[in-house]
Protein backbone atom coordinates (compact mmCIF):
# COMPACT_ATOMS: atom_id res chain seq x y z
CA UNK A 1 0.00 0.00 0.00
CA UNK A 2 2.65 2.46 1.04
CA UNK A 3 5.41 3.39 -1.34
CA UNK A 4 3.78 3.95 -4.69
CA UNK A 5 0.88 6.00 -3.36
CA UNK A 6 2.76 7.80 -0.61
CA UNK A 7 3.48 10.93 -2.64
CA UNK A 8 -0.22 11.21 -3.47
CA UNK A 9 -1.29 11.07 0.18
CA UNK A 10 1.37 13.54 1.20
CA UNK A 11 -0.10 15.89 -1.41
CA UNK A 12 -3.35 15.74 0.53
CA UNK A 13 -1.77 16.92 3.77
CA UNK A 14 -2.76 20.53 4.57
CA UNK A 15 0.48 21.01 6.50
CA UNK A 16 2.59 19.93 3.53
CA UNK A 17 0.60 22.25 1.23
CA UNK A 18 0.96 25.19 3.62
CA UNK A 19 4.71 24.78 4.00
CA UNK A 20 5.34 24.30 0.27
CA UNK A 21 3.24 27.28 -0.77
CA UNK A 22 5.00 29.52 1.75
CA UNK A 23 8.10 28.93 -0.32
CA UNK A 24 6.40 29.16 -3.74
CA UNK A 25 4.27 32.27 -3.16
CA UNK A 26 6.96 34.97 -3.53
CA UNK A 27 8.02 33.47 -6.88
CA UNK A 28 4.46 33.15 -8.12
CA UNK A 29 3.57 36.72 -7.10
CA UNK A 30 6.75 38.05 -8.72
CA UNK A 31 6.10 36.22 -11.97
CA UNK A 32 2.46 37.36 -11.94
CA UNK A 33 3.44 41.01 -11.47
CA UNK A 34 5.96 40.75 -14.30
CA UNK A 35 3.60 39.10 -16.79
CA UNK A 36 0.68 41.39 -15.88
CA UNK A 37 2.79 44.51 -16.36
CA UNK A 38 4.26 43.35 -19.67
CA UNK A 39 0.84 42.18 -20.93
CA UNK A 40 -1.05 45.36 -20.05
CA UNK A 41 1.66 47.76 -21.26
CA UNK A 42 1.97 45.80 -24.50
CA UNK A 43 -1.78 45.71 -25.04
CA UNK A 44 -2.24 49.43 -24.38
CA UNK A 45 0.86 50.88 -26.05
CA UNK A 46 2.39 48.47 -28.55
CA UNK A 47 -0.41 46.30 -29.91
CA UNK A 48 -1.20 47.49 -33.45
CA UNK A 49 -4.83 48.54 -34.01
CA UNK A 50 -6.95 46.12 -36.01
CA UNK A 51 -7.84 47.26 -39.55
CA UNK A 52 -11.55 47.00 -38.81
CA UNK A 53 -11.96 47.45 -35.07
CA UNK A 54 -9.25 50.05 -34.53
CA UNK A 55 -8.34 50.38 -30.87
CA UNK A 56 -11.32 48.34 -29.66
CA UNK A 57 -9.31 45.15 -30.28
CA UNK A 58 -7.19 45.94 -27.18
CA UNK A 59 -10.12 44.83 -25.01
CA UNK A 60 -9.74 41.36 -26.50
CA UNK A 61 -6.29 40.87 -24.94
CA UNK A 62 -7.98 40.87 -21.52
CA UNK A 63 -11.18 39.20 -22.70
CA UNK A 64 -9.50 36.21 -24.36
CA UNK A 65 -7.15 35.65 -21.40
CA UNK A 66 -9.91 35.82 -18.79
CA UNK A 67 -12.31 33.74 -20.89
CA UNK A 68 -9.76 30.99 -21.50
CA UNK A 69 -8.86 30.86 -17.82
CA UNK A 70 -12.49 30.80 -16.73
CA UNK A 71 -12.92 27.53 -18.65
CA UNK A 72 -10.37 25.83 -16.40
CA UNK A 73 -12.44 26.15 -13.21
CA UNK A 74 -14.88 23.30 -13.79
CA UNK A 75 -12.15 20.82 -14.83
CA UNK A 76 -10.13 21.92 -11.77
CA UNK A 77 -13.11 21.53 -9.44
CA UNK A 78 -14.00 18.20 -11.06
CA UNK A 79 -10.51 16.76 -10.48
CA UNK A 80 -10.55 18.04 -6.88
CA UNK A 81 -14.10 16.70 -6.53
CA UNK A 82 -13.12 13.26 -7.79
CA UNK A 83 -10.30 13.16 -5.23
CA UNK A 84 -12.82 14.20 -2.56
CA UNK A 85 -15.31 11.51 -3.59
CA UNK A 86 -12.82 8.68 -4.02
CA UNK A 87 -10.01 9.41 -1.53
CA UNK A 88 -11.83 11.78 0.90
CA UNK A 89 -8.94 14.21 1.07
CA UNK A 90 -9.71 17.41 2.97
CA UNK A 91 -7.29 19.54 0.99
CA UNK A 92 -8.92 18.72 -2.35
CA UNK A 93 -12.25 19.92 -1.02
CA UNK A 94 -10.73 23.14 0.32
CA UNK A 95 -9.31 23.89 -3.13
CA UNK A 96 -12.64 23.13 -4.83
CA UNK A 97 -14.54 25.28 -2.36
CA UNK A 98 -12.31 28.30 -2.90
CA UNK A 99 -12.20 27.85 -6.66
CA UNK A 100 -15.97 28.33 -7.10
CA UNK A 101 -16.25 32.03 -6.15
CA UNK A 102 -13.04 32.79 -8.06
CA UNK A 103 -14.49 31.07 -11.10
CA UNK A 104 -17.67 33.11 -10.79
CA UNK A 105 -15.62 36.32 -10.82
CA UNK A 106 -13.60 35.20 -13.86
CA UNK A 107 -16.78 34.25 -15.71
CA UNK A 108 -18.37 37.57 -14.80
CA UNK A 109 -15.30 39.44 -16.11
CA UNK A 110 -15.48 37.43 -19.35
CA UNK A 111 -19.12 38.37 -19.84
CA UNK A 112 -18.50 42.03 -18.94
CA UNK A 113 -15.47 42.58 -21.20
CA UNK A 114 -17.17 40.69 -24.03
CA UNK A 115 -20.28 42.80 -23.65
CA UNK A 116 -18.32 46.04 -23.80
CA UNK A 117 -16.49 44.86 -26.93
CA UNK A 118 -19.73 43.63 -28.50
CA UNK A 119 -21.56 46.89 -27.93
CA UNK A 120 -19.00 48.64 -30.13
CA UNK A 121 -18.22 45.96 -32.70
CA UNK A 122 -21.45 44.03 -33.12
CA UNK A 123 -23.87 46.79 -32.23
CA UNK A 124 -25.36 44.88 -29.29
CA UNK A 125 -24.46 44.26 -25.64
CA UNK A 126 -26.12 40.87 -25.47
CA UNK A 127 -27.75 38.30 -27.76
CA UNK A 128 -29.90 35.62 -26.16
CA UNK A 129 -29.75 33.56 -29.34
CA UNK A 130 -25.96 33.23 -29.44
CA UNK A 131 -24.95 29.86 -28.01
CA UNK A 132 -21.44 31.00 -26.99
CA UNK A 133 -22.83 33.89 -24.96
CA UNK A 134 -25.61 31.88 -23.36
CA UNK A 135 -23.44 28.85 -22.49
CA UNK A 136 -20.96 31.21 -20.80
CA UNK A 137 -23.81 32.79 -18.82
CA UNK A 138 -24.90 29.26 -17.90
CA UNK A 139 -21.42 28.61 -16.49
CA UNK A 140 -21.81 31.74 -14.33
CA UNK A 141 -25.11 30.45 -12.93
CA UNK A 142 -23.69 26.94 -12.47
CA UNK A 143 -20.86 28.38 -10.37
CA UNK A 144 -23.33 30.39 -8.28
CA UNK A 145 -25.22 27.09 -7.96
CA UNK A 146 -22.13 25.29 -6.66
CA UNK A 147 -21.54 28.09 -4.13
CA UNK A 148 -25.12 28.08 -2.86
CA UNK A 149 -25.30 24.27 -2.82
CA UNK A 150 -22.35 24.28 -0.42
CA UNK A 151 -24.05 26.68 1.97
CA UNK A 152 -27.47 25.03 1.61
CA UNK A 153 -26.33 21.64 2.97
CA UNK A 154 -25.52 21.75 6.66
CA UNK A 155 -23.36 18.63 6.88
CA UNK A 156 -19.93 19.63 5.55
CA UNK A 157 -19.11 16.19 4.14
CA UNK A 158 -22.43 15.81 2.32
CA UNK A 159 -22.04 19.34 0.95
CA UNK A 160 -18.55 18.53 -0.31
CA UNK A 161 -19.77 15.40 -2.12
CA UNK A 162 -22.78 17.17 -3.66
CA UNK A 163 -20.58 20.01 -4.92
CA UNK A 164 -18.05 17.51 -6.27
CA UNK A 165 -20.74 15.78 -8.33
CA UNK A 166 -22.16 19.07 -9.65
CA UNK A 167 -18.61 20.15 -10.62
CA UNK A 168 -18.02 16.92 -12.56
CA UNK A 169 -21.32 17.32 -14.40
CA UNK A 170 -20.55 21.02 -15.03
CA UNK A 171 -17.53 20.01 -17.13
CA UNK A 172 -19.94 19.07 -19.93
CA UNK A 173 -20.82 22.75 -20.25
CA UNK A 174 -17.15 23.65 -20.71
CA UNK A 175 -17.04 21.44 -23.82
CA UNK A 176 -20.21 23.13 -25.07
CA UNK A 177 -18.75 26.62 -24.51
CA UNK A 178 -15.53 25.67 -26.31
CA UNK A 179 -17.17 24.20 -29.41
CA UNK A 180 -20.38 26.30 -29.52
CA UNK A 181 -18.85 28.57 -32.18
CA UNK A 182 -18.01 25.57 -34.39
CA UNK A 183 -21.18 23.55 -33.90
CA UNK A 184 -23.75 26.31 -34.41
CA UNK A 185 -24.17 29.63 -36.17
CA UNK A 186 -23.19 32.32 -33.72
CA UNK A 187 -22.56 36.04 -33.72
CA UNK A 188 -19.40 35.32 -31.70
CA UNK A 189 -16.36 34.67 -33.87
CA UNK A 190 -14.60 31.27 -33.75
CA UNK A 191 -11.11 30.92 -32.24
CA UNK A 192 -8.46 32.70 -34.28
CA UNK A 193 -5.83 30.67 -36.11
CA UNK A 194 -2.29 31.63 -35.11
CA UNK A 195 0.26 32.69 -37.69
CA UNK A 196 3.99 32.61 -36.96
CA UNK A 197 4.80 35.16 -39.64
CA UNK A 198 5.15 38.81 -38.66
CA UNK A 199 3.10 40.99 -41.00
CA UNK A 200 0.51 38.38 -41.92
CA UNK A 201 -3.09 38.22 -40.64
CA UNK A 202 -3.17 36.92 -37.03
CA UNK A 203 0.61 37.35 -36.87
CA UNK A 204 2.68 37.37 -33.65
CA UNK A 205 2.27 41.15 -33.25
CA UNK A 206 -1.38 40.38 -32.42
CA UNK A 207 -1.29 37.22 -30.34
CA UNK A 208 1.93 37.52 -28.28
CA UNK A 209 0.36 40.16 -26.00
CA UNK A 210 -2.61 37.85 -25.47
CA UNK A 211 -0.32 34.88 -24.76
CA UNK A 212 1.54 36.94 -22.12
CA UNK A 213 -1.79 37.96 -20.62
CA UNK A 214 -3.01 34.34 -20.51
CA UNK A 215 0.07 33.35 -18.47
CA UNK A 216 -0.49 36.40 -16.21
CA UNK A 217 -4.13 35.53 -15.58
CA UNK A 218 -3.32 31.87 -14.85
CA UNK A 219 -0.67 33.01 -12.36
CA UNK A 220 -3.24 35.34 -10.81
CA UNK A 221 -5.61 32.38 -10.52
CA UNK A 222 -2.91 30.26 -8.85
CA UNK A 223 -1.94 32.98 -6.39
CA UNK A 224 -5.57 33.76 -5.43
CA UNK A 225 -6.44 30.10 -5.02
CA UNK A 226 -3.37 29.38 -2.90
CA UNK A 227 -3.99 32.42 -0.66
CA UNK A 228 -7.66 31.59 -0.02
CA UNK A 229 -6.87 27.90 0.52
CA UNK A 230 -4.13 28.77 3.04
CA UNK A 231 -6.65 30.90 4.91
CA UNK A 232 -9.05 28.00 5.04
CA UNK A 233 -6.33 25.59 6.22
CA UNK A 234 -5.58 27.88 9.18
CA UNK A 235 -9.29 28.04 10.02
CA UNK A 236 -10.13 24.35 9.62
CA UNK A 237 -6.95 23.03 11.26
CA UNK A 238 -6.89 25.52 14.13
CA UNK A 239 -6.59 22.69 16.67
CA UNK A 240 -3.55 21.11 15.03
CA UNK A 241 -0.23 21.51 16.81
CA UNK A 242 1.58 23.04 13.84
CA UNK A 243 -1.10 25.70 13.30
CA UNK A 244 -1.00 26.67 16.97
CA UNK A 245 2.76 27.04 16.80
CA UNK A 246 2.42 29.12 13.65
CA UNK A 247 -0.11 31.44 15.27
CA UNK A 248 2.01 31.73 18.41
CA UNK A 249 4.98 32.67 16.26
CA UNK A 250 3.04 35.37 14.47
CA UNK A 251 1.96 37.01 17.72
CA UNK B 1 -2.88 -0.68 -5.90
CA UNK B 2 -6.07 1.23 -5.18
CA UNK B 3 -8.24 -0.06 -2.38
CA UNK B 4 -11.37 -1.86 -3.66
CA UNK B 5 -13.87 0.54 -2.07
CA UNK B 6 -12.05 3.47 -3.65
CA UNK B 7 -12.03 1.80 -7.03
CA UNK B 8 -15.77 1.23 -6.68
CA UNK B 9 -16.38 4.90 -5.88
CA UNK B 10 -14.19 6.03 -8.79
CA UNK B 11 -16.17 3.72 -11.08
CA UNK B 12 -19.43 5.26 -9.88
CA UNK B 13 -18.16 8.81 -10.48
CA UNK B 14 -17.00 7.93 -13.99
CA UNK B 15 -20.32 6.20 -14.71
CA UNK B 16 -22.34 9.27 -13.64
CA UNK B 17 -20.11 11.60 -15.69
CA UNK B 18 -20.42 9.35 -18.74
CA UNK B 19 -24.19 9.01 -18.40
CA UNK B 20 -24.70 12.76 -18.08
CA UNK B 21 -22.48 13.42 -21.11
CA UNK B 22 -24.48 11.03 -23.27
CA UNK B 23 -27.77 12.59 -22.12
CA UNK B 24 -26.57 16.13 -22.88
CA UNK B 25 -25.08 15.08 -26.23
CA UNK B 26 -28.38 13.53 -27.31
CA UNK B 27 -30.35 16.60 -26.19
CA UNK B 28 -28.06 18.98 -28.07
CA UNK B 29 -28.18 16.79 -31.15
CA UNK B 30 -31.98 16.91 -31.09
CA UNK B 31 -31.95 20.69 -30.62
CA UNK B 32 -29.10 21.44 -33.01
CA UNK B 33 -31.10 23.38 -35.61
CA UNK B 34 -32.93 25.45 -32.98
CA UNK B 35 -29.66 26.51 -31.38
CA UNK B 36 -28.43 28.16 -34.58
CA UNK B 37 -28.57 31.91 -34.28
CA UNK B 38 -29.37 32.61 -37.92
CA UNK B 39 -30.31 31.11 -41.27
CA UNK B 40 -28.04 31.38 -44.29
CA UNK B 41 -29.33 32.79 -47.61
CA UNK B 42 -29.19 29.24 -49.00
CA UNK B 43 -31.40 27.94 -46.21
CA UNK B 44 -33.84 30.78 -46.96
CA UNK B 45 -33.75 29.97 -50.68
CA UNK B 46 -34.48 26.33 -49.87
CA UNK B 47 -37.64 27.43 -48.09
CA UNK B 48 -36.53 26.38 -44.61
CA UNK B 49 -38.11 29.52 -43.18
CA UNK B 50 -41.89 29.87 -43.01
CA UNK B 51 -43.26 32.92 -44.82
CA UNK B 52 -44.06 35.89 -42.59
CA UNK B 53 -42.17 34.65 -39.53
CA UNK B 54 -39.61 36.71 -37.68
CA UNK B 55 -36.13 35.24 -38.06
CA UNK B 56 -32.44 36.14 -38.37
CA UNK B 57 -30.40 35.86 -41.52
CA UNK B 58 -26.60 35.84 -41.63
CA UNK B 59 -24.25 36.37 -44.55
CA UNK B 60 -21.71 38.65 -46.16
CA UNK B 61 -22.64 42.10 -47.46
CA UNK B 62 -22.21 41.76 -51.21
CA UNK B 63 -19.62 44.07 -52.74
CA UNK B 64 -21.17 47.09 -54.44
CA UNK B 65 -24.67 46.34 -53.20
CA UNK B 66 -25.01 48.97 -50.45
CA UNK B 67 -27.32 51.86 -51.38
CA UNK B 68 -27.69 54.58 -48.75
CA UNK B 69 -30.58 57.08 -49.05
CA UNK B 70 -29.37 60.68 -48.95
CA UNK B 71 -32.26 62.20 -46.92
CA UNK B 72 -32.92 59.37 -44.48
CA UNK B 73 -31.32 56.47 -42.65
CA UNK B 74 -32.86 53.98 -45.06
CA UNK B 75 -30.32 51.60 -46.57
CA UNK B 76 -30.58 48.60 -48.84
CA UNK B 77 -27.99 45.92 -49.52
CA UNK B 78 -27.65 42.31 -50.57
CA UNK B 79 -26.46 39.56 -48.25
CA UNK B 80 -24.82 36.48 -49.71
CA UNK B 81 -23.21 33.19 -48.75
CA UNK B 82 -21.63 33.00 -52.24
CA UNK B 83 -24.31 30.50 -53.31
CA UNK B 84 -27.52 32.47 -52.85
CA UNK B 85 -28.40 36.15 -52.33
CA UNK B 86 -31.10 37.80 -50.26
CA UNK B 87 -31.83 41.54 -50.61
CA UNK B 88 -32.25 43.44 -47.32
CA UNK B 89 -33.89 46.78 -46.52
CA UNK B 90 -33.23 48.54 -43.23
CA UNK B 91 -33.84 51.91 -41.65
CA UNK B 92 -31.66 52.86 -38.70
CA UNK B 93 -28.10 53.24 -37.49
CA UNK B 94 -25.69 50.57 -38.70
CA UNK B 95 -22.93 49.22 -36.40
CA UNK B 96 -19.36 50.51 -36.83
CA UNK B 97 -18.12 47.34 -38.49
CA UNK B 98 -20.83 47.36 -41.18
CA UNK B 99 -19.30 47.55 -44.65
CA UNK B 100 -19.21 45.71 -47.94
CA UNK B 101 -17.61 42.30 -47.64
CA UNK B 102 -18.41 42.20 -43.92
CA UNK B 103 -20.34 39.41 -42.20
CA UNK B 104 -23.66 40.59 -40.76
CA UNK B 105 -26.68 39.18 -38.96
CA UNK B 106 -30.05 40.87 -39.61
CA UNK B 107 -33.32 40.34 -37.76
CA UNK B 108 -36.69 40.81 -39.45
CA UNK B 109 -39.02 39.10 -41.92
CA UNK B 110 -39.36 38.45 -45.65
CA UNK B 111 -42.02 40.47 -47.48
CA UNK B 112 -44.15 39.25 -50.38
CA UNK B 113 -41.52 40.20 -52.97
CA UNK B 114 -38.75 38.27 -51.23
CA UNK B 115 -37.04 41.33 -49.74
CA UNK B 116 -35.90 40.94 -46.12
CA UNK B 117 -37.27 43.82 -44.02
CA UNK B 118 -34.73 44.14 -41.21
CA UNK B 119 -35.61 45.67 -37.87
CA UNK B 120 -32.05 45.23 -36.59
CA UNK B 121 -28.64 44.75 -38.20
CA UNK B 122 -25.60 43.40 -36.28
CA UNK B 123 -22.04 43.23 -37.55
CA UNK B 124 -20.24 39.91 -37.23
CA UNK B 125 -16.52 40.02 -36.71
CA UNK B 126 -14.49 37.16 -38.12
CA UNK B 127 -11.54 35.42 -36.47
CA UNK B 128 -8.90 37.38 -38.40
CA UNK B 129 -6.98 40.31 -36.97
CA UNK B 130 -4.49 42.44 -38.84
CA UNK B 131 -3.06 45.91 -38.72
CA UNK B 132 -4.06 48.49 -41.36
CA UNK B 133 -0.51 48.26 -42.79
CA UNK B 134 -0.73 44.48 -43.24
CA UNK B 135 -4.07 44.85 -44.95
CA UNK B 136 -2.77 47.51 -47.29
CA UNK B 137 0.24 45.33 -48.12
CA UNK B 138 -2.00 42.33 -48.81
CA UNK B 139 -4.21 44.38 -51.11
CA UNK B 140 -1.21 45.71 -52.98
CA UNK B 141 0.09 42.18 -53.48
CA UNK B 142 -3.20 41.34 -55.18
CA UNK B 143 -4.52 39.10 -52.44
CA UNK B 144 -8.09 39.62 -51.26
CA UNK B 145 -7.92 39.71 -47.46
CA UNK B 146 -11.70 39.68 -47.13
CA UNK B 147 -12.20 36.65 -49.27
CA UNK B 148 -12.59 34.21 -46.42
CA UNK B 149 -15.69 32.12 -46.69
CA UNK B 150 -18.54 33.10 -44.43
CA UNK B 151 -19.14 30.13 -42.20
CA UNK B 152 -22.91 30.17 -42.38
CA UNK B 153 -23.67 26.52 -41.81
CA UNK B 154 -20.69 24.74 -40.31
CA UNK B 155 -22.25 21.29 -40.69
CA UNK B 156 -22.40 21.52 -44.50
Amino acid sequence: MAGRWQWFHRLGSPKWFYEKTTRWLPWLVGAMALFLTVGIVWALLFLPPDYQQGHTSRILVVHVAVAGTSLSFFPLMAVAGTVTLVWRMKLADMVARNAAPLGAWFTFLTLATGSIWGSVSWGTWWEWTDSRLVSMLFQFFLLLGVISLRSAIENAETAARACALLSIVGCINVVIIKYSVDWWNTLHQPSSPISMEVGSPNGPEFWVATAVMIVAVYLFLAVSLILTTRNEIIQRENKAQWVRELVAQAR
Amino acid sequence: MMKPHRRKRLGLVLFIAFGMSVAVALTLFALSQNINMFYSPTQVANGEVEAGTMFRIGGMVKDGSVEQQQESLAVSFVTTDYTNDVPIEYEGILPDLFREGQGIVAEGRLNATGVFQASRVLAKHDENYMSPEVRAALEQAGADPENHQFRANPED
